[in-house]
């Protein structure tokens, strides 16, 4: 049997996730790319952490850090009535941190490549930074704003241990495909891990293949 | 120049063939490394054989020997997944009574655990009923043997069906001692080796389940046979079942095989 209710979670979870990836590394890969201050370098390095930490450890961090121990815990936990952690919300919050190199990374690489006479031009036509990146840098970059989103989606698809750490595999709260998979693959079910995983597979492949198709049939009409 | 590298190259590449030799692999589970190091530490002082160890699950051990991984012993959790791979034949208990059964050599006990700083009462059995316990962290009941214990004591008490909604699942018992040490779940169902561990000891309280609760935690000892060191298995099992380590066990949060 295919957990339907954990690939729609699953579904839920990335969809979320890619859209709040969006609204943060946009204006933060322009701000990396366009910022003049040495400090943007830390900046910058801080955003790629969380491709050195094991994901597990990463969701241990993040378990301890949402506990009712500290008080961004219990901040967060007065806000929404319930710890972060165990939670939708938190496996939200959580994935958004784990994904959010796939995310920057793509658009700062395409922001950088756009022509800086042309931006110098934006600027002397007097568009501010909003203006600069939205009318210009966003348009100009929008194939790596697509491969952004289409990493952050996939990532956090395929995320496991951050959610195996966080989630407490609750039922349509926090159980997710991998972590389905996972289950069943240490319970010995390798049937319903195969078809667990072809899903998934099938699903990425599909996904994958229909944004290239579409990125190909844009690249010839733009050339 | 070459040479000398050579021979440097080769005097390397015998070393660990040599330590292999002299040394046994258990593949033990995640509940016992409070507990095994120190045993094996003196297993080596009487016996002079090393045994290195690995601890994980006991579910993950059973797959890792089902596809041949290198251990001579396999100590679990559990009697499931010794006995599988009995039938399997990939393991036995060649020299004790039955060689299709696994050796017990120590069983298990639950506990509920909570912080000492926990808003609400110590733990006990009517912690269970308390409305206020919001989230209880179990270990996975398909495969953990104390997240089976878990479920099977809150059958007993008649509390599964309302706590089950309150329960989350973690991966072993040393997770869901953290989801509880965390303070992201106000108690767990873990092992009483768990529990008796420094740092837990130091924040928490715990309660022993009543054994008549649960049916017992028999951890079962199986020789993988393919092992090229019999002799030297059934020395380390026969110290293990020694009175003496089995006092230690005890000691450490395991009830001995002889105890009742």
């Amino acid at each position: 049997m295919i957990d339907w209710q954990a690939f729609a979670l699953t579904l839920k979870l990335a969809t979320v996730t890619t859209a709040i990836l969006l609204v943060i590394a946009v204006p933060l890969s322009a701000l990396l790319v366009l910022g003049k201050s040495r400090w943007l370098a830390l900046l910058e390095a801080l955003t790629a952490l969380p491709l050195v930490l094991p994901p597990t450890v990463l969701g241990f961090f993040l378990l301890v850090l949402l506990g009712l121990r500290t008080s961004v815990g219990r901040g967060i936990a007065a806000i929404l009535g319930h710890p972060l952690a165990f939670s939708f919300e938190g496996l939200v919050v959580g994935s958004v941190i784990y994904s959010l190199p796939f995310a920057v990374q793509p658009i700062v690489a395409g922001f950088s490549a756009v022509e800086s006479s042309l931006i110098d031009a934006a600027r002397l036509l007097g568009a501010g930074p909003p203006r600069l990146v939205w009318s210009l840098l966003v348009p100009l970059a929008r194939r790596s704003i697509l491969a952004a989103a289409v990493l952050g989606f996939l990532h956090t698809v395929g995320e496991f241990g951050v959610v195996l750490m966080l989630g407490g595999d609750i039922p349509g709260a926090t159980r997710t495909l991998s972590i389905v998979l996972y289950n069943q693959v240490e319970n010995f079910d390798y049937a319903a891990a195969n078809r667990t995983a072809a899903l998934l597979l099938g699903l990425s492949i599909i996904a994958l293949a229909a944004i290239y198709i579409g990125g190909r049939w844009r690249g010839a009409r733009d050339a | 120049m070459l040479k000398q590298f050579l021979a440097i190259a080769f005097g390397l590449s015998c070393v660990p063939v040599v330590l292999a030799q002299a040394s046994l692999r258990v593949a033990a589970a995640a509940d016992l490394e409070p507990v095994l190091p120190r045993i094996l530490a003196q297993f080596q002082q009487s016996s002079g054989i090393r045994a290195e160890v690995t601890y994980q699950a006991s579910a993950a051990l059973a797959a890792q020997i089902q596809n041949g991984a290198p251990f001579d012993l396999f100590l679990s959790a559990d009697m499931r997944y010794p006995k599988r791979l009995i039938d399997a034949g990939l393991a036995d208990a060649a020299g004790s009574a039955d060689s299709t059964t696994p050796i017990i050599y120590a069983k298990g006990t639950l506990v509920l655990w909570a912080r000492k700083d926990s808003r609400l009462a110590a733990p006990s059995v009517e912690l269970l009923r308390d409305p206020g316990l919001r989230r209880l962290a179990i270990a996975n009941p398909d495969r953990a043997p104390y997240g089976r214990a878990a479920v099977a004591a809150m059958t007993s008490l008649k509390l599964y069906d309302s706590l089950r909604p309150r329960f989350v699942t973690a991966e072993n018992i040393a997770q869901a001692a953290q989801f509880v040490d965390s303070g992201n779940a106000d108690a767990g169902l873990i092992s009483l080796t768990s529990a008796l561990t420094p740092h837990l000891e130091a924040s928490g309280r715990y309660f022993i389940i009543p054994r008549d609760l649960y049916p017992p935690i028999e951890q079962g000892a199986v020789i993988v046979s393919r092992t090229a060191q019999r002799a030297a298995v059934h020395k380390l099992l026969d110290f293990l079942l020694s009175p003496a380590v089995q006092a230690q066990l005890s000691r450490a949060g395991l009830t001995s095989v002889q105890e009742k």
